[in-house]
């Protein structure tokens, strides 16, 4: 029955083209959303290295670039940290030149052991660990005296030293980082140790490498921060955001300042990195909806050409059920040619390394997704064209005239 | 072999009631070849799908081998047709997306055997009928009584007791209709199937044992 249904298939070429050609682009679509959609869970399930609870930013508004600064700068940052940190609803505050959930980012590229690595990097207070709760796996963290030291001590998270390092002891190792054009060089940098792996970008980014640099306040080589972050007692009103504002610019007035607790940056990474997921799900399901009905429309079609064909078949002696079953494994065997088709040009993604950050999982995942939704609508959109066909009636379909 | 007794055929279409059979008691041996004769419209067709177990009676009996079929269900009938009847109509009914060959395979399709054994029997049914030479071609690359002998390879090939011709050769030029003709009579004179041929043509029916005639659902005769 399989060979016949094939030469069918296959003698009807242009209408069988046509619904291997539906069924291949829903295919794709589903395949792209649901693999996002995979990515985007694989994601979330995984640690996100720090926590937000009661983290509020006090972000810095210099209207200067971060290279151009003067040591007074460096020095009204330290002391505008100090006052921030006098305030009995703070727990604790760092300074960091970015914040999580934040949308841009400090890159920095390096080769470590002849190989090029690629991470993003924050310069940090020390009382970071602590509002953040970053977990310490091996090594130490940032301590006092540590500003003073001739190298530059930095921490980094788990998958950097992996990346960087491999099997080998990460803490002591060397980092030498390729001064910008005229720029003075850094001094060198050396690892202290190692943090769990740190989302910066939040839970629905992918692993990435991240480097903790040490924030040296009392060096006016340093940078002044271009964020605070506070952890506040829990209860804190919101109404604490003004006063806190106040109190920075009596510190700074030439500077403008915005609080924003870390939840409301959360919400907004979400939006942006779901709403694209969200509108493709949506485009999908409607461009499903409608390759259902045209194929319900087109079988449908076809089955009423071929009335007399279902009438002979009846009268030859096929069952009312194997007259169903036929139509049924007709869709399915046009469907496991448009997937077939989809499954080909979709595999050279991970043949030709095509999207790195998709994992073998994620990938396999949304093809897994796509193939069961693809021929759950197909045997679906099969199954009421079929019923019809199968209640064709022999006498009434081989009437002549 | 064919047994019909008191059976009517009413069919209700909205307000108007057509019987198109009407207390027909018909029986026909083994090896018998009979031919149904009668005007247009006076329901030679309507017997025929009745004794093919394509449709019902509305009333009355019909038996095949000795065995009444009123209680089968739709998978029994579907044996039935398949095993002990081949259908033969004036309009071939072939699949034109079918080559030859695989058109004559159709009524194997619903039996269990291989795709080769299904094949052998396909081509020595074409055989039978002349054409084995024809087996690749499509039906619309034929004339008309190619492929009515085609058509009579698939009622063939699966080796029923009983074909059923529903004016086998009205589409026909006569010297096509008389090859038709001879080959349903070697079929039954020398594998002994039980033939009930539909015609219009007096010359055809000439040819059978025994003519029956109907007349606005009623038999003559
Ligand atoms: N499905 C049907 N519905 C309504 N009337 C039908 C149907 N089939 C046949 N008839 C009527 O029954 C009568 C007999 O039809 P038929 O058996 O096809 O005649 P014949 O084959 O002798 O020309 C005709 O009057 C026809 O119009
Ligand atoms: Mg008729």
């Amino acid at each position: 029955m399989i060979r016949h249904l094939f030469k069918l298939v296959w003698n009807r070429k242009r209408t069988s083209a046509l619904l291997i050609l539906e069924i291949f682009f829903s295919f794709l679509v589903v395949f792209v959303v649901a693999t996002l959609g995979m990515y985007c869970w694989d994601n979330y399930k995984r640690p996100l290295g720090f926590s937000i609870k009661n983290v509020w930013q006090l972000r810095i508004e210099t209207k200067k670039s971060d290279d151009q600064h003067t040591p007074e700068e460096s020095a009204t940052f330290a002391r505008l940290l100090k006052e921030v940190k006098s305030f009995d609803a703070i727990e604790s505050a760092a300074g960091a030149m970015g914040a999580p959930y934040e949308f841009g980012q400090y890159q920095s590229g390096m080769t470590i052991h002849h190989h090029d690595v690629t991470m993003e990097f924050n310069e940090v207070t020390p009382e970071l660990k602590d509002v953040l709760g970053l977990r310490l796996v091996a090594g130490r963290w940032f301590q006092e005296g540590d500003e003073k030291l001739s190298w530059l001590p930095v921490v980094i998270d788990r998958d950097l030293a992996r990346d960087a390092f491999g099997g080998q002891e990460a803490i002591g190792q060397r980092l030498d980082e390729p001064a910008p054009d005229g720029m003075k060089p850094k001094p060198g940098m050396r690892v202290i140790g190692v943090v769990d792996d740190f989302r910066r970008a939040g839970e629905l980014s992918g692993p990435g490498n991240y480097r903790f640099d040490l924030k040296r306040l009392g060096n006016p080589d340093d940078r002044p921060g271009r964020i605070i972050l506070v952890k506040v007692r829990s209860g804190t009103p919101a109404s604490f955001e003004e006063t806190l504002m106040a109190r920075a610019q009596g510190v700074a007035p030439e500077w403008s300042f915005e609080v924003k607790p870390l939840t409301q940056l959360r919400e907004s990474a979400f939006r942006l990195r779901l709403t694209p997921l969200i509108v493709g799900g949506i485009v999908a399901f409607f461009l499903l909806l409608m390759v259902g009905l045209g194929l319900i429309g087109v079988l449908w079609q076809n089955l009423l050409q071929r009335t007399r064909e279902i009438g002979l078949r009846r009268a030859t002696g096929a069952s009312r059920a194997e007259v169903h079953r036929q139509v049924v494994m007709e869709q399915i065997l046009l469907t496991t040619l448009g997937v077939f088709l989809g499954t080909v040009l979709v595999a050279q993604i991970p043949i030709l390394d095509l999207i790195g950050f998709v994992s073998g999982r994620v990938f396999a995942g949304g093809l897994l997704v796509a193939m069961v939704s693809i021929y759950l609508l197909s045997i679906l959109c099969a199954l009421y064209p079929s019923a019809m066909a199968a209640r064709v009636q022999p006498a009434d379909a081989l009437r002549y005239e | 072999m064919i047994h019909l007794q008191e059976v009517s055929k009413l069919y209700r279409t909205d307000r108007v009631e057509t019987t198109a059979l009407d207390n027909i008691n018909l029986d026909v041996g083994k090896g018998e070849f009979i031919s149904v004769m009668g005007p247009s419209g006076c329901g030679k067709s309507t017997l025929l799908n009745l004794i093919g177990l394509l449709d019902e009676p509305t009333s009355g009996k019909v038996a095949l081998d000795g065995k009444a079929i009123d209680r089968y269900g739709d998978r029994d009938l579907a044996r039935v047709r398949n095993e002990r009847l081949g259908f033969i109509f004036q309009q071939f009914h072939l699949v034109s997306d079918l080559s030859v060959v695989d058109n004559v395979e159709i009524p194997l399709l619903y039996r269990k055997m291989s795709n080769k054994e299904r094949r052998r029997a396909a081509l020595a049914a074409l055989d039978r009928v002349g054409l084995s030479s024809r087996t690749r071609h499509f039906p619309t690359q034929l004339s008309g009584g190619q492929q009515q002998r085609v058509a009579i390879a698939r009622a063939i090939v699966g080796r029923p007791g009983i074909l059923l011709a529903d004016e086998p050769t009205g589409n026909l030029d006569s010297q096509m209709g008389d090859e038709i003709m001879s080959i349903l009579e070697d079929l039954n004179a020398n594998e002994k199937t039980t033939i009930v041929m539909v015609t219009h043509d007096p010359r055809m029916a000439e040819k059978t044992h025994r003519v029956v005639r109907l007349f606005d659902g009623r038999q003559v005769q």
